[in-house]
């Protein structure tokens, strides 16, 4: 079920309801959180399991391939 | 400058911190507790109900300040829609009801102004507490202590303990902090969202709807919520649907036997979260470390509920430390066991129980059978003779 390829996380945080439940389900290690108590969205996650967006309530959670991350950092987002 | 020495530091503000910090203070001890919101219990992510007796249990006097309905049953509805009514006004009617001298069996309270409330019981009783403030991590140190990595308002601040407290709910960090196994499968967590309503009648019951059509792998609800709102919720196991919950609970709202009764409803506040249908962590302690509440998966497996078990919980560490901590114990892992062994005997061993009453009924791949068994179960759950009735 894991997908080996690391992916980077895109919320809409317009739907997002800040409730936590992909930090819950997510088995990385300790500290990969946003400031709006979701998984990380600034760095890449290897494990991709992608249970966080499984559980989201809300269906707000997207991923794309980490490794087509060229841009600098600060130009990932919208 | 703050004092930066203290006996505990509580992580997490909500009922499972503030019921710890307020039993641990009360017998004496210097209590920290940081919580890293501007306000405590916002944005909610719990509808609220909570048992007249799991309050009293836990020191706290029913307060018109977080209460927002007096509760007096449960309704328990199948798929269709026909329902096992357990009303106590009319089942214990002396006991009961809103007049003179009866009681409510329980509340639906507002956690913002709940979590706040108990927060200030524990302040009055000697804890400081610090709000905007994170738990970053910890590390034991060699004189038996930790020290204990905060930021707060943007500043890192480091504080010295006897023992850190996780109360950090269910996305907690403190245990993975201290390596613990903590990771909840994805077929025991359920992906919650509800509504705020206006224009939904309610009758004075937690009403619990079961059926796999409505809420697969968990179950919705419809609770009165005071000043004539009501809050229409439910929790789906993320395995088996493809469906994120808010499309069933649009669902449920349109299309089930309740769609007359929704029809003029209108969404007030929209509210959400993760609950645990899980067991309770198999270790809730590590060297100077203990876990609490949601951080501990002290939640009721069969009914998501996790206020009781939260209060309950923080009274049993927060008396735990206190006995321990005076009679100068060591901290690391194995002496804390002692905490875990006590919350066993107490609560734990009834969650287990549930546990494995809940797992065997999702084991059942006939949804039919399934369905019939979880209506089974829920029915007798809230009636007066359930042995699980102080859960
Ligand atoms: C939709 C939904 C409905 C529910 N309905 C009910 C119900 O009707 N009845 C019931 O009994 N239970 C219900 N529950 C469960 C209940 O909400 C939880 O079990 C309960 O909140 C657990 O309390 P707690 O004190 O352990 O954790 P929480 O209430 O989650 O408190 C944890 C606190 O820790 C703080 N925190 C977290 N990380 C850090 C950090 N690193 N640093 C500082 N602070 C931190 C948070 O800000 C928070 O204030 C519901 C849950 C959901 C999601
Ligand atoms: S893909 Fe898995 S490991 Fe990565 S953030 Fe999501 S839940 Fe966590
Ligand atoms: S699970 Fe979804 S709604 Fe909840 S915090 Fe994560 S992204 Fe936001």
């Amino acid at each position: 079920m894991s997908k080996q390829q690391p992916v980077i996380f895109d919320i809409g945080w317009n739907a997002c309801i800040n409730c936590g439940a992909c930090i819950a389900i997510c088995p990385q290690e300790a500290g990969f959180v946003s400031p709006f108590d979701t998984i990380a969205v600034d760095r890449p996650c290897d494990i991709a399991c992608l249970l966080c967006e499984q559980i989201c309530p809300v269906d707000t959670i997207r991923h794309r391939p980490a490794v087509a991350e060229v841009t600098p950092a600060g130009a990932v987002g919208r | 400058m703050p004092q930066l020495d203290y006996d505990v530091l509580i992580v997490g503000s909500g009922p499972a911190g503030s019921t710890t910090a307020r039993f641990a203070a009360n017998a004496g001890l210097r209590v920290l507790m940081v919580d890293k919101r501007q306000e405590l219990g916002a944005p909610i992510q719990c509808s609220g109900a909570i048992s007249r007796h799991a309050l009293e249990a836990a020191d706290i006097v029913p307060d018109d300040e977080f209460i927002h309905e007096a509760i007096y049953g449960f309704a328990i509805y199948d798929e269709r829609g026909e329902r096992t009514v357990h009303d106590y006004r009319r089942l214990k009617p002396d006991e009961y009801g809103s007049g003179g001298g009866k009681k409510p069996l329980g509340y639906v309270v507002d956690r913002r102004r709940f979590d706040r409330h108990l927060m200030t019981q524990a302040e009055r009783a000697g804890v400081d507490v610090w709000l905007k403030t994170e738990g970053l991590g910890y590390t034991p140190t060699p004189d038996g202590r930790c020290t204990v990595h905060l930021r707060r308002y943007n500043q890192e601040i480091d504080v010295s303990a006897r023992i850190v407290v996780g109360a950090d709910g269910l996305q907690s960090q403190v245990g993975k902090w201290a390596g613990l196994q903590t990771h909840i499968k994805i077929t025991e967590l359920a992906g919650c969202l509800q509504f705020i309503v206006d224009g939904v009648e309610t009758e004075g019951l937690l009403e619990i709807v079961t059926g796999h059509r409505w809420a697969p792998g968990g179950y919705a609800w419809v609770f009165p919520k005071g000043n004539g709102y009501a809050e229409i919720g439910l929790g789906v196991i993320a395995t088996m649907t493809k469906e994120p919950a808010k499309d069933h609970l649009h669902r449920f709202m349109s299309d089930s036997f309740f769609a007359d009764r929704f029809a003029n409803s209108r969404i007030l506040e929209v509210q959400g979260g993760g609950v645990p249908l899980a067991s309770p962590l198999r270790t809730q302690y590590a060297d100077n470390m203990i876990l609490v509440g949601d951080a501990a998966r002290h939640v009721n497996p069969i009914t998501g509920g996790g206020l009781h078990t939260a209060v309950a919980g923080g009274k049993i560490a927060g008396t735990f430390l206190s006995g321990h901590l005076a009679d100068n114990l060591p901290l690391r892992s194995d002496a804390l066991s002692a905490y875990q062994d006590l919350w066993l005997s107490a609560v734990g061993e009834k969650m287990w129980k549930l546990y494995d009453i809940k797992t065997d009924i999702f084991h059942n791949m006939n949804i039919a059978e399934r369905d019939s068994q979880l209506y089974a179960t829920m029915s007798d759950y809230f009636s007066p003779t359930s042995e699980f009735k102080k859960i």
